[in-house]
């Protein structure tokens, strides 16, 4: 070994045992005079150190809530399904209790029934409702609802538990009218290819008919085949023609919200 | 040469003011950057055993000076015992150990190939801290090495590792503009080709 290096051993053994020797209060008067330098050091990595941890805290809060998230995203999707059929219940609820009203309070025999099915067909207003032949319902009866005239039966089905419904909105569907508040008595049908909100017109009013918007149209019960006075909507608008007049009626009754229907089983008939 | 070896000794100062500003890093098993023992050991393996013995016994002052443990001053909490930490000044054999293993590489550095003194710096920073344990468990009696504590001291000596050709382009700066050339043999065997 070079005489420098062994020197260098000796002072460094010198002074691993001057260090090792030291009295507590010599140490801790190094450690007071280490700790005052450092103070500003330790200050900041003090700030630096919780920065991180709340750094840290965060990406983990973050990754909590995101698995979270992920948990509750399907339950969110399930509760907005079940409170959709709460609201579907609720409106169903008190679909059949007007109905429940509407029976107690008709002065027709009636039978309720629930549209099952629309047709899709933008050429015939038809729908579907739970009531056939096995519960009296034939052709040709006129079908309501707690708001007015819906239609008449067009056909049953064979199984006997269903029935088509030709709604009042269907230009097949010709229901003799009068309005209120004066003489004026017409023919009122749907309209072809009619979507959406319908509209009805009232044909064969006289050219001088003193008609206007406001007045409200009613079956006049003539034909035998609809009751008379069964509300039919509301008159929108008056087209005065060279041998007639016709006026665009909006329909009583909600034709796309239609859920619950009465089949008049038998009406006692006085035509107006 | 004697300014390269002054400001060495003043990296050492400046290396703990650093470390006191760097955080635990939590994910990482709570491992730290232990810079004041990679600059000792970069510098080590840079010059020769008396001056790596001086920057040893700095950087054990120092490291104690921080880390070493003592009891409350006041009576009430006399009673209280702490654990058993490390005398002030057992540091210090230990970072000459460690230098001296530097060293064993430093024909190699001498040669330019400073990426094995660069890798080698986690293997004794690991040593280091296995050393430093073995000294702390003889103290408290009974050696366990517990899995968290296995996996901070080799966290702390892979992530400080990184950092170590960083330490050595900095030596290499300042040795030259201390016009200390640090690879004196690549330079004489550059010389013998010409």
């Amino acid at each position: 070994m070079k005489p420098l290096n062994l020197l260098a051993l000796l002072l460094f053994i010198g002074g691993v045992v001057w260090a090792l020797t030291r009295s507590e209060r010599s140490v801790r008067a190094i450690q007071q005079a280490y700790l005052s330098v450092m103070s500003p050091f330790i200050r900041s990595g003090a700030g630096t150190d919780s920065a991180a941890r709340l750094f840290l805290r965060e990406t983990r809060h973050s990754r909590e809530l995101e698995t979270e998230l992920a948990f509750l995203r399907p339950e969110l999707g399930r509760l907005g399904f079940y409170e959709q059929r709460c609201r579907e219940l609720e409106q169903e609820n008190a679909q059949l209790r007007e109905a429940l009203d509407f029976k107690k309070n008709s002065k027709f025999e009636v039978i309720a029934a629930r549209v099952t099915r629309r047709y899709p067909s933008p050429h015939s207003q038809t729908v579907e409702i739970d009531a056939g032949t096995r519960r009296g319902v034939r052709p040709q009866m006129p079908v309501l609802s707690s708001e007015g005239l819906v239609g008449r039966i067009e056909s049953v089905a064979p199984d006997g538990e269903h029935a088509s419904v030709l709604l009042l909105s269907d230009e097949k569907c010709q229901v003799p009218a009068w309005v209120q508040g004066s003489s004026e008595e017409g023919i009122l049908t749907g309209q072809r290819g009619f979507s959406g909100d319908p509209m009805l017109r009232l044909r064969f009013l006289t050219t001088q008919a003193a008609v206007r918007p406001g007045q409200r149209v009613y079956t006049s019960g003539r034909g035998g085949v609809f009751p008379a006075d069964v509300s039919l909507g509301e008159i929108q608008s008056v087209e005065k023609g060279a041998l007639d007049s016709e006026a665009l009626v909006r329909p009583s009754v909600n034709f796309p919200d239609l859920g619950a229907v009465f089949v008049v089983l038998s009406a006692a008939q006085s035509p107006k | 040469m004697i300014r390269y070896i002054v400001i060495t000794l003043l990296l050492l100062p400046a290396a703990s003011a650093v470390q006191q500003l760097l955080p635990v890093i939590g994910p990482l098993h709570g491992a730290r950057l232990l810079i004041v023992p990679l600059v000792f050991l970069c510098c080590a393996v840079t010059v020769d055993l008396p001056v790596m013995l001086l920057l040893a016994f700095c950087a054990g002052f120092l490291w104690d000076a921080q880390a070493v443990v003592l009891p409350p001053m006041e009576s009430a909490m006399a009673s209280v015992s702490l654990p058993e930490s490390l005398p002030f000044g057992a540091s210090m054999p230990l970072f000459a150990l460690s230098g001296a293993l530097m060293q064993g590489v430093q024909p190699l550095f001498r040669r330019g190939n400073w990426r094995i003194s660069a890798l080698l710096t986690g293997v004794v920073l690991l040593v280091h801290l296995a050393m430093e344990f073995a000294v702390l468990s003889f103290l408290r009696g009974g050696f366990h090495l517990p899995r968290a504590t296995f996996l901070q001291m080799t966290s702390s000596a892979g992530i400080t590792m990184l950092l170590s050709p960083l330490c050595f382009v900095l030596l290499f700066r300042i040795a030259a503009a201390c016009d200390h050339p640090l690879h004196p043999a690549a330079g004489r065997r550059r010389t013998r080709v010409n």
